[in-house]
């Protein structure tokens, strides 16, 4: 955090970024307007931004990979991110013209509710395609992850098509990802939601661990899976589309940091589901400080890099997973 | 112990079990045998509150309906050892059978916890590959850790515990079969209670108490070894020729197929 803060194309002009941090937190009359603005609505909230989305999508990731009981599942695999993107994408293209008649709140929020409600809709639809009985077959799993990501890139590429100068601007950031939306607001909701959402998760290692013996052996345990699976259901569509709707599609964050963890720790969730609320801010905030520095002045989306390393990694896990999928 | 009063359950429009009723006592040990098909293992599991049947108030579990008991309680009363367990489960074998302990701790096992599965693991002859990865073993060693885990999440102070087996002895050799009978005959010396679906006829007539030898969804014969396996009785079940004589050594029941 301390290195990422430092590094950007601000120059402030000799003086370090923490002299200058520091002055703005104690107040110091010294500092220019642009000074203040840059250290703190640009470079300290889009840390900030980082640490959370990065965290919540490590989390997510893990969650679900213990509910479906295979390390492949993301929100990016099974179509979580891109249900939400999908709804994200109507509800900026067509969310003006029914916007009168909605109340104030919606209004307002009217984008990050439809990633939240997409990201729902496409986790329910994997689940009941891919799980009978207890059992998830993993290829369907896959499959029906493939199916939603093509009918959402279909339509959002369609919305592309037909939006306005403004709203495709809008559009091309969610496909990239970016952490440049980055303002105190949306970290404010991000830990609102970061915090609730953990108190419910965070202690359900022992219950992820059961579930790998089956859900009716987990049930035997003392587990009611039922409920468990309807609050990770609820709660990772939260943080995915929560995260969609503020940085758009950053892939595969769930994916790398429960992969490093398990090398370490095996599949045991008591330690990496913790872990990797701690790990997905680390990674995301060192890829955040690449992605704004390797082609200074101008920044790569983040995107591009989480997937350039998720995708071998992606791949890696399927060739040792090959014996089980059949 | 547990109670089942005119138990039916259909699957996909075929009946599995067709009014069955059953009650076993405290300190039991029952064996359900019967060809395959025959619906033993869907008994178990509507018993064991795997399943649910038609009607609501079929199982008593301690004079209670099992389904009013809180998932919580229910699990340091009664354990299910399952016939197919994962065989992918990428922990170490004593992480697998800290599991039978969930119930009894919040975050972090107690001592007592790890004292309940290494008694569990040096029962079932598994405390020298505690250490390694439950997916490196083999079959009949991932089974032993399961009964490891069945045996430590019963370990407790609790009066008349209730013991699910379903077919125990898949994948063991002949020296773990008979040991893990006599873990569970041991566990219902304690007034305990133990009903295993076994597919060995002379396994159960030398270890259990009672016999359940079911055909077709329905109880074909209940009672003591003697009572049961009686040439009627399997070879009708069975389809099959067989001879009762007496054990050469031990005098119990032994059946002869052919």
């Amino acid at each position: 955090m301390v290195l990422a803060l430092n590094i950007g194309v601000y120059d402030f002009g000799g003086s370090s970024s923490y002299e200058v941090l520091w002055k703005f937190l104690t107040g110091d009359s010294s500092l220019s307007l642009s000074e203040k603005y840059v250290i703190w609505e640009v470079r300290t909230s889009r840390i900030i931004m980082a640490v959370l989305i990065g965290s919540m999508l490590a989390v997510s990731g893990t969650t679900l990979q213990g509910m479906f009981k295979n390390p492949l599942a993301t929100g990016e695999s099974i179509g979580l991110t891109s249900g939400a993107t999908l709804l994200a994408a109507i509800a900026i293209v067509l969310g003006h013209t029914f916007e009168q008649y909605l109340p104030e709140i919606i209004r307002n929020s009217l984008v990050g509710v439809s990633a939240f409600v997409g990201a729902f809709l496409a986790m329910v639809i994997v689940y009941r395609i891919s799980t009978s009985a207890g059992k998830t077959n993993v290829v369907m799993m896959l499959l029906s992850g493939v199916a939603i990501t093509s009918i959402g890139f279909s339509i959002t590429g369609f919305l592309i098509y037909i939006s306005k100068d403004e709203q495709l601007r809008d559009l091309t950031f969610w496909n990239l990802g970016s952490l440049a939306g980055a303002t105190w607001t949306r970290n404010i909701i991000l830990s609102i939601v970061l915090l609730f959402s953990y108190i419910i998760i965070l202690p359900k290692g022992k219950a992820l661990n059961a579930m790998l013996l089956g859900e009716k052996d987990a049930q035997h345990l003392g587990i009611n899976v039922e409920t468990l699976k309807k609050q990770i259901v609820l709660i990772t569509s939260l943080m995915i589309g929560t995260c969609v709707a503020f940085s758009g599609t950053i892939g595969f964050v769930g994916l790398i940091v429960p992969y490093i963890l398990r090398l370490l720790f095996r599949s045991d969730y008591h330690f990496i589901l913790p872990l990797s609320a701690i790990c997905g801010s680390i990674l995301l905030l060192l890829a955040d400080t690449i992605s704004r520095t390797i082609v200074a002045p101008s920044e790569l989306p983040i995107g591009i890099l989480t997937s350039l390393i998720g995708g071998p990694i992606f791949i890696a896990i399927l060739i040792k997973y090959k014996n089980t999928l059949r | 112990m547990i109670k089942g009063h005119q138990i039916n359950y259909q699957s996909q429009n075929v009946s599995i079990l067709k009014s069955i009723d059953i009650n076993v006592g405290y300190g039991e040990f029952l064996a359900i045998v019967g060809p395959n098909g025959a619906g033993k293992s869907s008994l178990l599991n509507v018993l064991a509150n795997e399943i649910k049947t038609d009607k609501k108030q079929e199982i008593l579990f301690k004079d209670k309906i099992i389904y009013d008991w809180k998932l919580e309680e229910l699990s340091k009363h009664k354990a299910k050892f399952s016939q197919h367990n994962s065989q992918d489960i990428p922990l170490l074998v004593k992480d697998v059978v800290m599991m039978g302990r969930y119930p009894y701790f919040g975050s972090q096992p107690t001592l007592e916890d790890i004292k309940s599965t290494e008694i569990a693991m040096v029962e079932t002859e598994i405390i020298h590959f505690r250490d390694r990865d439950y997916n490196s073993l083999s079959g009949g060693e991932k089974q032993r850790v399961h009964l490891a885990r069945v045996l430590a999440q019963l370990d407790n102070e609790i009066a008349h515990r209730l013991l699910f087996l379903d077919e125990p002895l898949n994948n063991l050799d002949i020296k773990h079969q008979y040991n893990t009978l006599e873990l569970i005959k041991k566990f219902t010396q304690n007034n305990n209670t133990a009903i295993v679906v076994l597919h060995d006829l002379n396994l159960a007539a030398s270890f259990a108490d009672k016999i359940l030898l079911m055909e077709k969804g329905e109880v074909l014969a209940y009672g003591f070894p003697e009572e049961v396996f009686t040439e009627e009785k399997i070879s009708r079940a069975y389809n099959f020729p067989c001879t009762i004589c007496k054990h050469p050594v031990n005098d119990s029941t032994m059946i002869l197929f052919g």
